[in-house]
């Protein structure tokens, strides 16, 4: 089963997190976490498409007005709409299949949840700072920045995702 | 019409995903002139790249190589011309010998190269050239056709390509010289007609003529470079100076092989501007 109702103050919450905790913390300029693609990565499976693709481009506009992204943010955010079914499948070799009672999510095991959690963030995270510096001068930091912002950001989303997995998606 | 609609209904969310990639990457090109620029030199790359190929395989069937060849022959009988007017000036009744033409240091010289992509019906148009840094293109160096009418200047180079700001760019601006009374004035393009451009700032002396030649007037390009012909002209509201509209000399619409001119002492020019301003 999946809760809109608390998967919707879930939402809210980890963009307030991000736009009022995370990114004012400053770390490193190569440690920059970020935790507010969960709300497209953790998306209900069986939404039809339109809407998980506004709803990402409505996260993304949202950080991008008040982060300043200029356009940054939804771009890098609205791919990850189109390809989640691809990277479950990649990841977990589950899809949506026909005659499916419960949600899809509520079927992963947690090695299964945070595989596919991993991968969307780590895609999200190459192609955001691929595109913030717009350059391949210095390919091995570029690659740190990616792989240790990553890694941080799951830190930072294990806990939400446990409370995803305990609140949200029952079994 | 039907099967039309099918098609786009089935389409639909690829092409809503695109709208939505398109604007916010043209929002993020836009916001600052860093993203502008790199994104600029990244397409032009790209683009430059393919129109490369597409313009590799037209070669084999029409002229470009023949005027690759007769640019090249231009370029050096230009220079050529160069040294030998530089012998004629260093001739006094006192010279014994004439230096051979090889040992003639030359202010200018001219690098050949084809436009690999362009662009003239924006405000803000580019032109891109086949050569780079590694054939001696550099940044603000001028780029002349062959019949050595002005067409704009480097603005940004990579290892192959070499991008071009054209008189057709609103945020280009030149000197330029009337050449039958030596008066200067300041030459920009208002984004109107892509046949003419504007001259401002020409002294209310200069008494200008329909027909008279507007010249390039900077350092980094020999002095007989034509801008255009003056079409018409009018005092400004202080009646202090003459605005003048320019027929562009270059023919922008079908620029195929180009000439990039090279000041050999720019660099010292520069230095020596540079302890003034310091």
């Amino acid at each position: 089963m999946f809760k809109n109702l608390s998967y919707l103050w879930l939402s809210l919450a980890i963009m307030a997190l991000q736009i009022f905790l995370i990114d004012e913390l400053s770390i490193a300029m190569w440690l920059r976490p970020m935790i507010f693609p969960l709300v497209v990565i953790l998306l209900q499976m069986e939404w039809r498409p339109i809407w998980v693709l506004l709803t990402s481009a409505l996260v993304g506009l949202t950080m991008d007005l008040a982060l300043g992204g200029s356009g940054l943010y939804t771009a890098t955010i609205v791919p990850l709409a189109v390809i989640r079914r691809g990277v479950m499948y990649f990841t977990t070799k589950r899809s949506i299949e026909h005659g499916d009672q419960t949600s899809l999510l509520s079927r992963l095991s947690s090695r299964q949840l945070l595989a596919y959690t991993s991968m969307m963030m780590f895609i999200h995270h190459a192609m955001f700072f691929i595109m913030e510096t717009l350059s391949f001068a210095h390919p091995m930091q570029l690659f740190a920045t990616i792989v240790c912002s990553t890694l941080l950001s799951m830190l930072v989303a294990w806990p939400i995702l446990r409370i995803f997995t305990l609140k949200i998606v029952s079994k | 019409m039907n099967r039309l609609i099918e098609f786009i209904k089935r389409i639909y969310i690829v092409l809503l995903f695109l709208v939505i990639e398109v604007v916010a990457i043209w929002c993020y090109a836009t916001a600052t002139p860093y993203t502008e620029s790199k994104l600029l030199s990244r397409t032009t790359a790209v683009g430059g790249a393919i129109s490369g190929t597409v313009n590799y395989v037209k070669n084999f069937v029409s002229l470009p190589d023949q005027n690759e060849a007769l640019t090249a022959r231009v370029a050096a009988l230009e220079e050529e011309l160069e040294r030998r007017d530089a012998i004629i000036d260093s001739l006094t009744p006192d010279t014994e010998h004439i230096p051979f033409l090889d040992s003639v240091d030359v202010k200018f010289r001219y690098h050949p190269a084809r436009v690999t992509s362009m662009t003239t019906n924006r405000q803000h148009n580019y032109i891109v050239l086949d050569r780079g840094t590694r054939h001696g293109i550099g940044m603000n160096m001028g780029v002349i056709t062959p019949n050595k009418e002005f067409v704009g200047t480097v603005v940004s180079c990579s290892e192959n390509y070499a991008v071009v700001m054209p008189l057709l760019n609103t945020r280009f601006k030149i000197g330029g010289r009337v050449v039958e009374n030596d008066y200067v004035c300041s030459i920009f393009w208002e984004g109107d007609s892509q046949y003419e451009v504007t001259a401002v700032e020409l002294s209310k002396y200069a008494n200008p003529q329909a027909g008279m030649t507007v010249n390039v007037e900077s350092d980094r390009m020999p002095r007989d470079i034509k801008v255009g012909t003056i079409k018409s002209h009018k005092l400004n509201n202080t009646k202090s100076a003459y605005s003048v509209v320019l027929n562009i000399a270059a023919d922008m619409q079908s620029l195929s092989n180009l000439l990039v001119v090279e000041n050999m002492h720019q660099g010292e020019l520069d230095a020596l501007i540079e302890t003034i301003n310091n």
